[in-house]
């Protein structure tokens, strides 16, 4: 009887994917690394310039404030959406009535296209038409309405809290999932020595799913790092400079002011600071991405 | 067994589409080229008409059209340009094409001007030098060329008690001021493409020394201006939403009777109009922004270095630019297009100045003020330069920072874009 040697076969049928994995992932991280240290000619032969646009990085002051948007979107926005999410997330676990409907209203943001909710976002918040400033008019609480887009001081909050409003029921999910891997008997155990809902929630609830909060914390790194639809649409970078986030920058660098080798750079620098927050958050999370000790 | 079979008829397939693919005679494929329009689909019919005139011409050539929005133009042709498949003619708004001219994208058609000098002189001087020339070479076509004008509100003015538009700075200022009320502003600009310079050209300010290796903005007179402009923001004067929309917002703004004046190119007249109930011929005013500076925003047609048929892109772009094409530009566009003779004939159509009363106004404006074009750099980083600026400009009007900050700022960023 012939013995049959799989690994052939399996190699075969991988090799279409990681074909595809090479040739549009491995080279283009590739080329793109070495196109930053090149002045992209369109016509013609790149100019090797070395170093050079590293160093343009290290003296443009619209690159540090673009990084400096987007570590507060990770910093402050991604926190405020895991806690939101945890807190929903809590609540909707709860045996109450009608609770079906409030996951799928609280996840409905979530599978919209982030260009229509921009561009609703937009227009809600608009100074003169918008619902939010009709609102807080109704309410008395401001006399004339606040152009939160157009306002240095409102305009990233506001983005920000756009995409918080987005991703929180998509968290909220990630959270339930969580919780529905804690042993009930846990709880019981606390109920019957006496501890209250926070202490079970502090104690047994967060430590067991650690792993699912670390998972939203590097979502949020992504996403902070890849937010480009909904600015490009909200506030496509303004006013002044104030809602540029890494991801805009590049872009217009890149596709405005023809300078593909700078923006290759900048993608290069951006990579390396996705790295060291990403190592940052495992690290503070106690390792094994989050995993920690288990409760039998 | 099997897998020796399923070879065999793997390679025979491949052998018998091999001999199809080799075997009988093709035809000559017609020459085609591609144009590439910023813009422009409710044009399709004279496109069409350029296409079927050009063919006439060639009928061994065809012209491929893409039509891409004016926010996505820029990415599109710049990733052909990366992929080595660029258009043949492209239509590009404004001075975007510099940067295209520096890099070597653009054919340079100086050698086809002078050998065809009446091609040139279709088109006005000051605005083809504007429209065409980078460093002393000609590499565009004007397609068509609004600049900016100072629109108002009659109405408007005849409420608030105002004589006619504002003639200096100080008028503008004060007219703003007495037009504000409620949630109505008096001034809105547009901000794109350097079109709000004139508010400091008409103060004395330059944005460029003579030479253009440094900034010339950062002056008394600049923050002055600048202080002026974050105090009527301020009040609400000038409407937010002038500094912070780019084409769709401040013309909304505009028609929905938000201010009394607009600062802009002449096809926004379209914009503004088809959007208001009050927009007409008695009652939009139509003045010289005052000093009489204005900015161009033309479009203009270029062909690529990498064309293969450079001679069929030079026959098009003169049939494009020629008497009969330019008219069509002037009765449906709207504006004028840089083709002097076709202007003349289009304004002087009685047919087309009984329709369009404010059209022929704004013509009549444009055309007395194309010796006083301003907001040019004329350099390849124009892009980058009028980033720094007006990102800086409006810190200060938002009261971010001081507006001698501002400009100290934005001359410290254009200088050092200009020293690369």
């Amino acid at each position: 009887m012939k013995h049959k040697h799989p690994r052939g076969l399996i190699a075969l049928y991988l090799l279409p994917s990681i074909a595809v994995l090479f040739l549009y992932r491995w080279l283009p991280v590739m080329w793109n690394f070495f196109l930053s240290f090149q002045n992209w000619k369109p016509i013609g032969e790149n100019e090797w310039i070395g170093l050079k646009s590293y160093q343009t990085i290290i003296a443009d002051p619209v690159f540090w404030e673009s990084l400096e948007n987007t570590l507060i979107y990770f910093f402050i926005g991604t926190p405020i959406a895991i806690a939101l999410a945890l807190l929903l997330g809590l609540l909707v676990n709860e045996p109450i009535r009608g609770r079906n409907f409030y996951r799928t209203v609280i996840f409905l943001p979530y599978p919209i296209t982030p260009v229509a909710i921009g561009l609703i976002w937009k227009w809600m918040l608009n100074d003169r038409v918008g619902l939010v400033n009709h609102i807080l008019r109704s309410l008395g609480l401001i006399e004339n309405g606040i152009p939160f887009l157009q306002s240095f001081q409102f305009a990233l909050p506001s983005v920000i809290g756009t995409t918080i409003w987005q991703v929180v029921g998509y968290f909220m999910i990630l959270v339930l999932a969580g919780l529905q891997t804690i042993p009930t008997s846990l709880n019981d155990a606390a109920l019957i020595d006496g501890a209250g809902t926070i202490r079970r929630t502090w104690s047994i609830t967060l430590p067991l799913i650690k792993s699912t909060l670390f998972l939203c914390f590097i979502i949020g790194i992504i996403n902070s790092f890849t937010v480009f639809d909904m600015v490009y649409v909200m506030t496509n970078g303004g006013p002044g400079h104030a809602t540029e986030f890494l991801v805009t920058y590049i872009y217009r660098n890149a596709f405005e002011f023809s300078r593909l080798g700078y923006s290759a750079a900048m993608t290069v620098v951006m990579f390396i600071v996705l790295l060291a927050v990403t190592f940052l958050s495992n690290r503070l999370s106690g390792g094994e991405a989050g995993g920690g000790r288990n409760y039998e | 067994m099997d897998r020796r079979i399923l070879l065999v008829t793997l390679i025979a397939l491949v052998a018998l589409g091999s001999a199809f693919a080799g075997g009988g005679q093709e035809e000559e494929a017609p020459k085609e080229l591609t144009l590439l329009t910023w813009n422009l689909p409710h044009y399709e019919e004279q496109i069409n008409g350029w296409i079927a005139d050009f063919e006439e011409m060639h009928p061994d050539a065809t012209i491929d059209w893409v039509d891409v929005k004016g926010g996505e133009w820029s990415t599109y042709f710049q990733t052909q340009l990366a992929a080595g498949d660029p258009p043949d003619i492209i239509d590009v708004q404004g001075a975007l094409w510099y940067q295209y001219a520096a890099d070597g994208v653009l054919l340079d058609l100086t050698e086809r001007f002078a050998a065809e000098p009446a091609v040139k002189d279709r088109f006005y001087p000051d605005l083809f030098e504007a429209a065409a020339n980078f460093n002393g070479n000609y590499y565009m076509l004007p397609l068509y060329t609004p600049s900016t004008v100072l629109f108002y509100n009659k109405p408007m003015f005849e409420e608030a008690g105002l004589p006619g538009p504002p003639k200096t700075m100080e008028e503008l200022v004060e007219y703003s001021r007495a037009l504000t009320e409620d949630e109505r502003g008096g001034f809105i600009t547009l901000n794109f493409d350097w079109l709000y310079w004139p508010l400091f050209a008409s103060n004395g300010v330059e944005i460029l020394t003579s030479d253009k290796s440094a900034a010339a903005f950062n002056t008394p007179a600049a923050v002055e201006v600048l202080e002026t402009l974050t105090a009527l923001t301020d009040e609400g004067a000038i409407p937010a939403v002038t500094w912070t929309g780019r084409w769709a917002e401040p013309n909304g703004a505009f028609g929905a009777g938000q201010a009394g004046m607009l600062n802009a190119h002449v096809t926004a007249f379209n914009a503004f109009s088809s959007n208001s109930d009050w927009a007409n011929e008695d009652t939009i005013g139509v003045a010289s922004f005052p000093g009489n500076y204005a900015v161009p925003n033309y479009h203009s047609l270029g062909i690529t270095s990498t064309t293969k048929y450079p001679d069929l892109a030079w026959d098009f772009v003169k049939i494009v630019t020629s008497d009969k094409w330019a008219q069509e530009i002037v009765s449906s566009l709207g504006t004028l297009s840089g083709n002097k003779a076709a202007d003349d004939i289009a304004l002087n159509d009685p047919e087309f100045q009984a329709d369009n009363p404010v059209k022929v106004r704004m013509f009549e404006v444009e055309r007395s003020n194309m010796a006083n074009l301003t907001g040019m750099t004329g350099l390849a980083a124009d892009s980058r330069i009028k980033d720094a600026v007006y990102t800086n400009l409006t810190r200060a009007i938002f009261g971010e920072v001081s507006a001698q900050k501002a400009l100290n700022d934005a001359e410290k960023a254009v200088n050092a874009i200009l020293a690369e």
